[in-house]
């Protein structure tokens, strides 16, 4: 009986929308990338990337500017998650290189793209910091309390010294929704996605597209990795990611590749991880608990994946000749 | 105001092997109905999508409304005032009409914030200038395919096009939505609009147009006014030979039924029926063909007699075994042969050599094998046999099939159906796609089959050819067999009310 | 035309690697170090050295069984990500028959050992294949968690339940050791007779001799047999296999059994060849070295073993680099990371235009008897 009261506590479901984020953020970049037709697995690897800028850009930046970071302690952090988000869209612009331009299976790209990471993250980290595995401490950002909430007694303790991250990472997904759904950037990313050459026939420049589509999920998975070095663990370490941008897939796929739907199937997830982190006991070895959000996963996958309705053309390389 | 609203100069195309479109001079009046047809492969589309910027002309120039343009985009063509309906509908099931109308032009405000209702009003009013019956707010995938044309040729007015280019339009249609969509052609001719009309059926272009271009081998035979031109001349400028319009149907007396379905009922996505307790019998000898507006259950009722879909409910017999819900092999094995309606997607493994797919199927028979072993001088000494008797067009068998013309393909399918004496033959849209020549080879296989004794069930949405080769005929619609005639009991117009579900029957039994 | 196009495919790879060595290079210059060092040292230590050729056979031997794991899969249209969790469960199994088991001769306990890796990475593989086939789970996302789960429940195994006793209290942590009979062994006394003796030659064992003999038997069953037939028809177009009655699943099923199976076999050469324990610390990553060594092979099984030994030199030119020019090893792995992204697209690109020519000499001779044809009318 304890476990069920404790696997309600409030300890945990304000860890879990801490350990929500980095999926919900990567998911979110997920939707936007399959939305317009690419299937992006290295998102992984980019949210690798986006740990290590994300520590870097935070470190750096705090050492270059030390009476700055002194007046304004936000904006060591800020640089770090600017940092991480670029990384991020270089790499991402690999992968709309590799299977827009070249028509690369999209699965092989982005399986490459991860390995790629894995030795640069590597090969970097003993560039700045001289081993191979992890990076120094660096400072997060200044938690903030959501002025209405906080006095509410329940919501209170969850709506009080949280990440502004977790902010910015909820508002960005109902800028996504919105964006997605009645702009007309969303409007043309989901018609490359759907119909690529009913949208070439139109006028719409479908390659161009579908790279703004891949590009706007490598900041986001690069700041999914930034949250997790900067706001979670205050350093980057070797592996940190521990499978989150394939969890975020997940996600999005369970989300039915709406922001919204990724929003609530992240939160399962997150759900999932905060029990890793030891809020409660449970009776399971703890090697087991470690990889609940992949067993979920699985699960979801092979419970509601066929209900799920992608992209017509998700991972269809387009070409504008005919064959 | 200029007379001659285009003209083309000297247009060429080449592609690998092969030259489209070789020198072509073309002028298009304004506010007529200009034909171009041609057939398969005769460089009519290829000479449109220049026009409408989806290519670049090797050579060649083009003039709009009398000064020179260069073309390089389907949004200079809209610039223009040319737009193009696409013979296969370039739309987006999942959105609604008037987005898919809008796409590429929305009417946007701050931040790139659709105008919705504006949109949709703008395609109202558009349906309502040119008569057009279409509800912008319904989502693409619940529409008929007429509805779906009308979509498509709205998307064309939406960004103010003078030049409506129409590829090959009534090929989808049933003859009551050919009449309509004339109807609204002659509408549009009326409002001013400029049309070209990119087609193979000589009836409809002699009925529809004003001036008709004959294209054959990319090249322009010559430009005829409709009035006082007939089908025979415009046939033969097209083939460059006499043609016979009509294969000879020798009478046959059937033998006994070798393949019949009994009340078959088959479940499409989320159990709905698609085929709902259907009834026929093919006798040996005889071509039973069905007609029918495809998506009316014909993709599932074959699937379902090939044994690649399960059926719900009835019975389905291959010379007297039940062989309803039996694997696809274990049907092949009874003798039942199946072209497919997809050769590319069912019919064909195009990476995989000419070779080796005309023994798909049947690599497993004891000949082609040498224990576990896949004997290939066997198959190849087989392959090189067929590839003769079937007249297949290629340098050698080791190629893949991807490498070879649509009309080559569909050969070595039909070389290989008809391989080891099948009893029942299961054509669905054997023809489609391919150009006179083989479509009439094609079709010939078809009457020898029936000559040679085999039941052949013909699915086609090509009426004319159901017609033509049928000694009956089955109409379904919405999953039914609404209504069954014998050779020549129905006219085109009659099995045209029965496709469209304005009039039923109950099916006659033979 | 033929042997043209042959060339072309033999040049592609060689153009992917020089493209990686020259990305690498400016990698190289851009930390202050000069790449013709490098590569220099790279060559020098890693091919002009007995031992480390040596070395670079026992580094092969592994990723052999990885990449023909991948490759297997690949081959039929299938996404096993999942070999990295395959072999740590393969290489447990094989370890528990190892010290589980006691007083049996050599020549039962070993391939009793070896089949258990097998069945253990076939074991991992059955649930993402039937999740796939009978839930319609995509195998790419469910392999990738797999292998996070398969790390965890090693980590268990080892750590929490059959941890070697005699190293509690010690940092160690790792299974009992196998006893003599359960260890593959060395091809040492046989590389002794071609002169070539010390530790490397010792560390290289008979398993690569088995990797190379699986290789040549799953070429010739993929290109020669009647299952080989069913397997292309059914990973190029599995629609049109359907229709002639090939059974897809079952095809894919068995396909990515033998690629568990296989994947299972990867961690042998050093769990019971070289360590002779199953430690927490045992070699990891060789399924992800595996997805890369069959894209350069590109699924060929033959291939694979030009590719593991590619690897395999890589691996060890990596340690010269790293002591004698003083660049961190790691500049290899992203030497091998680029040599792939280069191989896949001018795989891509290279296979687009043989498609192309083939498209324009398929039907020349049919220009002939046609243009007869339309003359005789």
């Amino acid at each position: 009986m304890e476990y069920v009261t404790s696997l309600l506590s409030l300890a945990l479901i304000a860890s879990a929308i801490r350990v929500t984020m980095p999926i919900l953020l990567a998911a979110l970049g997920a939707v936007y990338s399959e939305r317009g037709g690419v299937i992006n697995i290295g998102l992984e690897g980019i949210m690798i990337m986006g740990t290590f800028f994300g520590a870097v850009g935070d470190y750096v930046f705090a050492r270059q500017y030390p009476a700055l970071v002194a007046a304004i302690p936000d904006l060591a952090p800020a640089a770090g998650v600017l940092a991480a988000m670029l990384a991020g869209m270089a790499f991402a612009l690999i992968h709309a290189l590799v299977t827009i331009t070249f028509r690369v299976d999209q699965i092989i790209s982005g399986v490459a793209l991860n390995l790629l990471a894995v030795g640069l993250a590597r090969f970097l980290n003993i560039l700045f910091f001289g081993v191979a595995t992890q990076s120094p401490g660096v400072s997060g950002f200044t938690p903030v309390d959501i002025p209405i909430l906080e006095g509410i007694p329940v919501l209170g303790p969850i709506a009080t010294g949280i990440s502004p991250m977790i902010l910015v990472a909820l508002l960005l997904v109902l800028i996504g929704h919105w964006t997605l759904l009645r702009t007309r950037f969303g409007l043309r990313l989901r018609g490359v996605g759907e119909h690529p050459r009913a949208a070439d026939t139109l006028g719409i420049n479908v390659y161009g597209m579908r790279y703004a589509g891949v590009l706007i999920s490598g900041a986001l998975a690069g700041m999914a990795g930034a949250y997790l070095a900067i706001e979670q663990a205050h350093l980057y370490f070797e592996g940190m990611t521990q499978g989150r941008g394939f969890i975020a897939l997940a996600a999005m796929i369970f989300g039915n590749w709406w922001p919204l739907g990724a929003l609530g199937a992240s939160a399962l997830f997150g759900y999932f991880d905060a029990l890793s982190l030891r809020v409660v006991v449970l009776p399971v070895p703890s090697q087991f608990i470690n990889v609940l959000p992949h067993i979920v996963s699985i699960l979801v996958l092979a419970g509601f994946v066929r209900r799920a309705q992608p992209p017509a053309a998700d991972g269809v390389p387009y070409t504008k000749e005919e064959e | 105001m200029h007379p001659v609203l285009i003209e083309l100069k000297g247009i060429t195309k080449r592609f690998p092997g092969v030259v489209a479109n070789d020198y072509i001079d073309l002028t298009v009046l304004r506010g007529e109905i200009h034909a171009i047809v041609g057939e398969n492969g005769a460089g009519k589309s290829t000479l449109m999508r220049i026009l409408y910027g989806l290519y670049q002309p090797d050579e060649g120039s083009i003039e709009v409304n009398g000064s020179p343009v260069v073309i390089d985009s389907p949004r200079k063509a809209l610039q223009l005032g040319i737009g193009m309906v696409h013979q296969h509908f370039m739309l987006i099931p999942r959105f609604t009409v008037a987005e898919n109308v809008i796409l590429g032009s929305e009417p946007a405000g701050a931040l790139g914030r659709l105008r919705r209702k504006e949109a949709e009003q703008r395609v109202r009013e558009l349906c309502r200038q040119y008569g057009f019956a279409l509800d912008p707010a319904a989502e693409v995938s619940m529409l008929s395919v007429g509805e779906q044309q009308r979509v498509e040729i709205i998307k064309v007015l939406y960004r103010g096009a003078d030049v409506l280019i129409l590829d090959e339009p009534t090929a989808v249609l049933v003859p009551q939505e050919v009449d309509e969509l004339f109807a609204n052609l002659r509408r549009l001719r009326e409002q001013g609009k400029t049309i070209i009309f990119i087609s193979h059926m000589l009836d409809e272009v002699l009925e529809i147009s004003d001036r008709i271009t004959v294209l054959r081998r990319g090249r322009v035979v010559g430009t005829v006014p409709a009035a006082g031109t007939t089908k025979s001349q415009l046939a033969e400028m097209m083939v460059g030979r006499p043609v016979l319009l009509e294969l000879e149907h020798p009478p046959v007396t059937p033998g006994e039924v070798r393949l019949e379905a009994r009340e078959v009922t088959v479940a499409g996505r989320g159990g709905r029926p698609v085929v709902s307790r259907l009834s026929l019998a093919v006798r040996a000898g005889e071509i039973y063909g069905i007609a029918g507006v495809e998506g009316n259950g014909q993709t599932e009722l074959v699937e379902a007699l090939v044994g690649l879909r399960p059926v719900t409910s009835g019975r389905i017999l291959i010379e007297g075994h039940d062989v309803a819900n039996a694997s696809a092999r274990a049907i092949r094995l009874l003798g039942a042969a199946h072209i497919p309606e997809d050769r590319h997607r069912r019919g064909l493994v195009l990476p995989m050599a000419v070779w080796e797919n005309v023994v798909l199927g049947h690599h497993s028979r004891p000949q082609f094998l040498d224990g576990a072993f896949v004997d290939r001088k066997a198959i190849e000494s087989f392959a090189n046999e067929r590839v003769e008797k079937f007249d297949i067009r290629l340098s050698n068998i080791d190629v893949p099939a991807l490498a070879l013309s649509g009309g080559n393909q569909q050969k070595v399918i039909v070389a290989r159906e008809f391989s080891f004496n099948p009893k029942v033959l299961i054509a669905a849209q054997p023809t489609r796609g391919l150009d006179i020549g083989a479509t009439e080879f094609v079709e010939r296989q078809l009457l020898e089959a029936r000559s040679n004794g085999m039941a052949v069930l013909l699915i086609s949405a090509n009426l004319e050819e159901v017609l033509s080769l049928s000694d009956r005929i089955g109409v379904m619609c919405s999953g039914e067999l609404v209504a069954e005639f014998r050779r020549g009991e129905a006219t085109p117009q009659e099995l045209g009310l029965y496709m469209t579900g304005t009039r039923r029957a109950g099916a006659t039994s033979p | 035309m033929k042997w043209r196009l042959l060339v072309l495919q033999i040049a592609t790879p060689i153009l992917a690697i020089v493209f990686g060595v020259v990305i690498a290079s400016i990698i190289v210059l851009a930390i202050g170090r000069n790449p013709l060092d490098v590569f220099g040292v790279l060559l020098r230590f890693g091919l002009l050295r007995a031992d480390s050729l040596l070395s670079i056979l026992f580094k092969a031997t592994p990723l052999i069984f990885a990449g023909l794991a991948v490759a297997l899969s690949f081959r039929a249209a299938l996404w096993n990500i999942g070999v990295e969790g395959q072999y740590y469960i393969g290489a447990f199994c094989a370890a528990y028959v190892g010290f589980g088991i006691k007083g049996l001769p050599v020549a039962v306990h070993l391939p009793l050992a070896v089949l258990a890796a097998g069945l253990g990475g076939m074991l991992w593989a059955l649930v993402p294949i039937l999740l796939k086939l009978r839930r319609g789970a995509h195998e790419v996302i469910t392999t990738i968690m797999m292998n996070y789960i398969a790390a965890a429940v090693i980590l268990y195994l080892i750590a929490d339940v059959f941890r070697d006793p005699s190293q509690i209290g010690t940092p160690r942590v790792r299974t009992p050791e196998f006893p003599g009979s359960a260890r593959v062994p060395s091809m040492g006394p046989l590389l002794g007779l071609l002169g070539l003796t010390g530790p490397d030659a010792n560390k290289v064992n008979w398993l690569l001799i088995f990797g190379l003999v699986l290789c040549v038997l799953f070429t010739v069953l993929l290109s020669r047999t009647r299952f080989g037939y069913e397997v292309r028809a059914v990973a190029f177009n599995p629609q049109a296999a359907e229709a002639a009655g090939i059974p897809n699943a079952r095809i894919q099923f068995l396909m990515f059994m033998l690629s568990g199976g296989v994947a299972g076999l990867a961690g042998l050469s050093d769990v019971l060849g070289f360590f002779g324990y199953l430690d927490i610390d045992f070699p990891k990553g060789l399924g992800f070295l595996g997805i890369s060594i069959a894209l350069l092979a590109k699924n060929n099984p033959l291939g694979v073993v030009l590719a593991a030994l590619l690897f395999g030199f890589l691996d060890r030119g990596a340690l010269g680099v790293q002591f004698f020019a003083r660049v961190p090893k790691e500049v290899i792995v992203i030497l091998q990371a680029l040599i792939i992204l280069a191989i896949v697209v001018a795989y891509e690109l290279v296979t687009r235009y043989i498609r192309m020519q083939r498209k324009r000499e398929a039907e020349r001779p049919a220009t002939a008897p046609a243009a007869a044809a339309e003359a005789g009318h």
